[in-house]
């Protein structure tokens, strides 16, 4: 449906609202490089925590949005991820970045295994064995206490080292934070356009909306799945190491439901299969509801409304009304 | 050694049959929805909430309690299917997913907002032991199996005998050629939806005294378990239900007594995967249902 709307415009049309959507883009980046010359810490707090949930919500939009699968998983490997990077800088001393990259990694090395047996299953199995994966990981983090110290969690994780040296760069106020993960977030969105937008890309989408004459067209389907699964569990790993290096401390709380569920309605919400739908969705659903100091139950019981929603009047999420809004901007430039 | 040995089995009987009894409403759901209901340990918590309502706050006795919590939750769930498990009959996968997440949320949240996020202390039951020569057991634990089978034998029944069993089996089988024959889907949706939360309600009461603590995320966990003994006793499938419930409940509790305590919740999913990747279908079922 969607397509054929947009086949039906008027090419001029089309380029005046891809101009439109670079300029609001654009603006958008500006506002957020000046942002902390305007908003208080608590706001900067807020965009924070969203820019660290947009990274785990870009993995599971690449399944979800790119492969048409649904996964519960994403919570389990961004805890994951947040200990393998507070592990790492407790035991080791490296620096942000090395922590960084090894907790995506390592992230994702632990998930090319669990996928195997994982993406054999269809649908329903799917999801009920992604769910699977959370509570078994809760339940390592809660009894591998000589590696994670069990329920205390792991406090005192550095705060993000830049550089090696005597006297390296350390992040410790707000704003440092504020740059440095924006400064990532930025990148990783950029990694992630790239993916999408590659002939890698093309294919997941083949393999979303016919796997059968996808893989008749010669694209290794199953190659395709788990490569997916081990990316996006990566992009969760990012996520949680950033998450570890913001909080300073880790704990098995970060497998609990919140965090999958909170990832799961930023894409849905926002649009799956759509890059812009997700970082607005990761601004509307984190940072406004941080904002607000909405208590974690309220939340929750908003994020269902959500869902009812998304499945029974706004199947595609925000996605289609940042649209519209960015062709009425268009339409009015003309 | 041997009556630890049939201790942890009884043991495993009791919480399997509490497990059951959820599971039962779950897999006839899947039966006539073809979705799999993640809100359904919140019908559990619901009826327990209720009982512990009316009995700490209106001062009810708790065989009164029973009643009242199913009935309560059984309101609850008409509403519910209303707004929409009815609407859930022609939608994709990932909509019955997404819509039973949303109120799972909201009905878990929504009872922590009301009643605090404290535990709270259920009173009530029959806690008396009867001693069978050296092994003890409180009346509540053989009321529990008893009424598991008892419901067990009438959803039989209900299930081959009668014209709603015809029909529920009908609207799982082709939901097309039953719009053909005039039978209800929305109708027939909602009954087995408002018979299943009856039946997790009635699980959640009657576990009450023995589980002892009540709070407003208990469901989650019986959520959880509730997929490995419907996978295992083939989705859909009401008879192989109840025997894979006593299966989970056994195997825990030989997990919790011999290896140790904190396993005992794991259990169920490495059943459940285990299940999903070897033998989908189930103990009891020959026809694969994904």
């Amino acid at each position: 449906m969607t397509a054929n709307s947009t086949s039906l415009q008027a090419p001029g049309a089309r380029v005046a609202s891809r101009t439109t959507s670079r300029l609001m883009g654009l603006a958008i980046l500006i506002a957020l490089l000046g942002a902390p010359f305007v908003l208080d810490s608590y706001y900067l707090h807020a965009v924070i925590i969203s820019m660290i949930f947009l990274l785990p919500a870009h993995g599971l939009n690449l399944i979800v949005g790119y492969m048409g699968m649904l996964s519960l998983a994403q919570g389990a490997f961004f805890g994951i991820g947040s200990y393998v990077s507070a592990l790492a800088a407790m035991h080791f001393g490296t620096p942000f970045y090395v922590n960084f990259i090894l907790a995506g990694m390592v992230t994702g090395l632990i998930a090319l295994p669990l996928g195997i047996p994982a993406l054999r299953l269809r649908t329903y199995s799917f999801v009920m064995c992604t769910l699977g994966l959370v509570v078994i990981g809760e339940a390592v983090a809660k009894n591998w206490v000589s590696l994670t110290r069990g329920d205390m969690g792991l406090s005192g994780v550095p705060q993000p080292v830049l550089g090696f040296g005597a006297d390296p760069l350390t992040v410790t106020t707000i704003t440092g934070y504020y740059y440095l993960y924006l400064a990532v977030a930025v990148l990783m969105t950029g990694l992630f356009y790239a993916l999408v937008t590659s002939p890698a890309g093309r294919s997941m989408i083949a393999i979303r909306d016919n796997e059968i004459q996808a893989e008749a067209l010669g694209i290794p389907t199953w190659n395709y799945k788990l490569v997916v699964f081990t990316i996006s569990a990566a992009f969760a790993g990012f996520g949680g190491s950033l998450y570890a290096h913001y909080l300073t401390t880790v704990s098995p709380l970060t497998f609990q439901m919140f965090y999958s569920t909170t990832i799961l309605i930023i894409v849905l919400g926002g649009g799956a299969g759509s890059i812009r739908g997700v970082v607005v969705g990761s601004i509307v659903f984190v940072a406004v509801s941080e904002a607000l100091r909405i208590s974690p139950e309220y939340r929750m019981v908003m994020y269902g409304l959500v869902l009812l929603l998304l499945v029974f009047w706004l199947p595609s999420g925000l996605t289609p009304l940042i649209d519209r809004g960015l062709a009425m901007l268009s339409g009015s430039r003309k | 050694m041997t009556e630890l040995l049939i201790e942890q089995i009884i043991n495993g009987i009791v919480a399997g049959s509490v497990y059951a009894l959820v599971a039962a409403g779950m897999t006839m759901i899947f039966g006539v929805l073809r979705a799999i209901n993640f809100a359904h340990g919140e019908y559990y918590m619901l009826g327990t909430f209720s009982a512990w309502y009316v009995i700490t706050k209106l001062n009810i006795s708790y065989p009164v309690a029973i009643f009242l919590a199913v009935i309560i939750t059984m309101g609850i769930a008409v509403v519910i299917g209303r707004l929409v498990m009815q609407r859930l009959v022609t939608a994709p996968f990932q909509s019955g997913v997404l819509a039973t997440l949303g109120l799972s949320l909201i009905l878990q949240n929504l009872i922590i907002i009301t009643f605090g996020g404290t535990y709270k202390i259920f009173p009530g039951g029959w806690l008396e032991p009867v001693f069978f020569g050296e092994i003890s057991l409180a009346w509540q634990r053989i009321i529990i199996v008893l009424v598991t089978i008892g419901v067990f034998i009438a959803l039989e029944f209900l299930v081959r005998r009668t014209r709603m069993g015809k029909a529920m089996r009908a609207v799982s089988q082709n939901t097309a050629c039953c719009l053909v024959n005039g039978i209800d889907i929305e109708r027939v949706v909602l009954g087995t939806f408002v018979l299943g939360g009856g039946l997790a309600a009635l699980s959640g009461v009657l576990t009450g005294p023995i589980n002892v603590t009540v709070y407003g995320g208990m469901g989650e966990a019986i959520t959880l378990k509730t997929f490995a003994v419907i996978v295992m006793g083939g989705m859909g499938n009401v008879r192989g239900t109840l025997i894979a419930g006593w299966i989970l409940g056994i195997a825990e509790s030989f997990v919790a007594g011999f290896i140790g305590l904190q396993y005992r919740d794991a259990v169920g999913f490495v059943i459940l995967i285990g299940m999903l990747m070897v033998r989908p279908t189930g103990f009891f079922s020959v026809q694969s249902r994904f």
